[in-house]
């Protein structure tokens, strides 16, 4: 029971994330990608510094002792929001989603099948590769 | 063709989450999820802050001219990084993935359906409703897979 109360909330969380998307767009288009961007990682990170002083675990000390590329993370970001921003007024919500969803789904293959990032090593599966090819035929569809 | 070409534009910005996905993870299992995405939403700020400055044409319009409701999108990312931080060890990554992502389409169909906040209408015609059976069956794969390397795991 709890299990399926804690999966509504994270369903929730992902139409968040489309909410998020659909609020960019129409904001992109009206005071530049750019701002919009800004908005997001700057209430963000007010929002998120906020959660860190009431967070239980206190590692962010042996953060600058970590190598610094696992520090180099965030600069994909604004590579993701400017994108969202300036791609769904054009192609929507849908089709934007889901080109994402492939592209992520596509990338975390590669990833994982040559353990990048010191992750460990897992073969191409036949399950996520049929699901890409059903997500590829999906974004056809819906475009 | 245009579309086409947003479309790869969308893939890169997916493949572009990947990889930042990969390398938080890794900080994350350093330092907690927490100050992960704490790190990478500063480090955001800082770049989209030179965009800002110097990548962006002159706006007639600027963020504080915008109605409120507009500018509250970050609330839901990190509503989604906090839930999936309190979840994720109750349910595990491949229920939570699918949760997520089907969440994710669910919303974005209905948002262009009903073209809410201000988004242009797409209707919901006979082939996104073949998309989406599609998209649930891929999601069904993702989520059988990903079931399995977790069992894997905790038998290693």
């Amino acid at each position: 029971m709890k299990q399926i109360l804690t999966l509504c909330v994270v369903f929730a969380a992902g139409m968040g994330l489309s909410v998020e998307a659909g609020l960019l767009g129409p904001l992109g288009e009206m005071v530049g990608h750019m701002s919009a961007t800004f908005c997001i990682f700057l209430v963000g990170s007010l929002l998120l510094s906020f959660a860190l002083v009431f967070a239980r675990d206190r590692a962010l000390r042996e953060m600058f002792s970590q190598p610094r590329w696992m520090l180099s993370g965030g600069i994909l970001g604004p590579v993701y929001v400017v994108i969202i921003t300036s791609v769904t007024p054009f192609l929507g919500i849908g089709t934007t989603m889901v080109a994402i969803l492939f592209g992520q789904i596509g990338a975390g293959l590669v990833l994982d099948h040559f353990g990048a990032f010191g992750a460990a090593r897992q073969r191409v599966d036949g399950y996520r590769l049929a699901a890409l090819a059903l997500i590829a035929g999906a974004l056809a569809l819906i475009h | 063709m245009i579309t086409i070409l947003l479309i790869l534009l969308a893939l890169l910005g997916g493949i572009a989450l990947s990889v930042q996905s990969s390398v938080n993870g890794r900080l994350g299992g350093a330092v907690g999820v927490l100050a992960a995405a704490w790190l990478t939403f500063v480090l955001g700020a800082l770049i989209s802050v030179l965009l800002v400055l110097f990548a962006q044409p002159p706006q007639e319009l600027t963020l504080l001219d915008a109605p409120r409701w507009q500018l509250t999108g970050a609330f839901f990312g990190v509503f989604y990084i906090i839930a999936m931080v309190f979840s994720v060890p109750q349910v595990g990554i491949a229920a939570a993935t699918a949760a997520v992502i089907t969440g994710q389409l669910t919303m974005s169909l209905l948002i262009d359906n009903f073209a809410w906040l201000g988004n242009a209408e797409i209707p919901l015609d006979l082939q996104r409703w073949c998309a989406i059976a599609l998209l649930f069956v891929a999601m069904a794969l993702i989520y059988i897979g990903n079931r399995k390397r977790e069992r894997g795991e905790n038998a290693q």
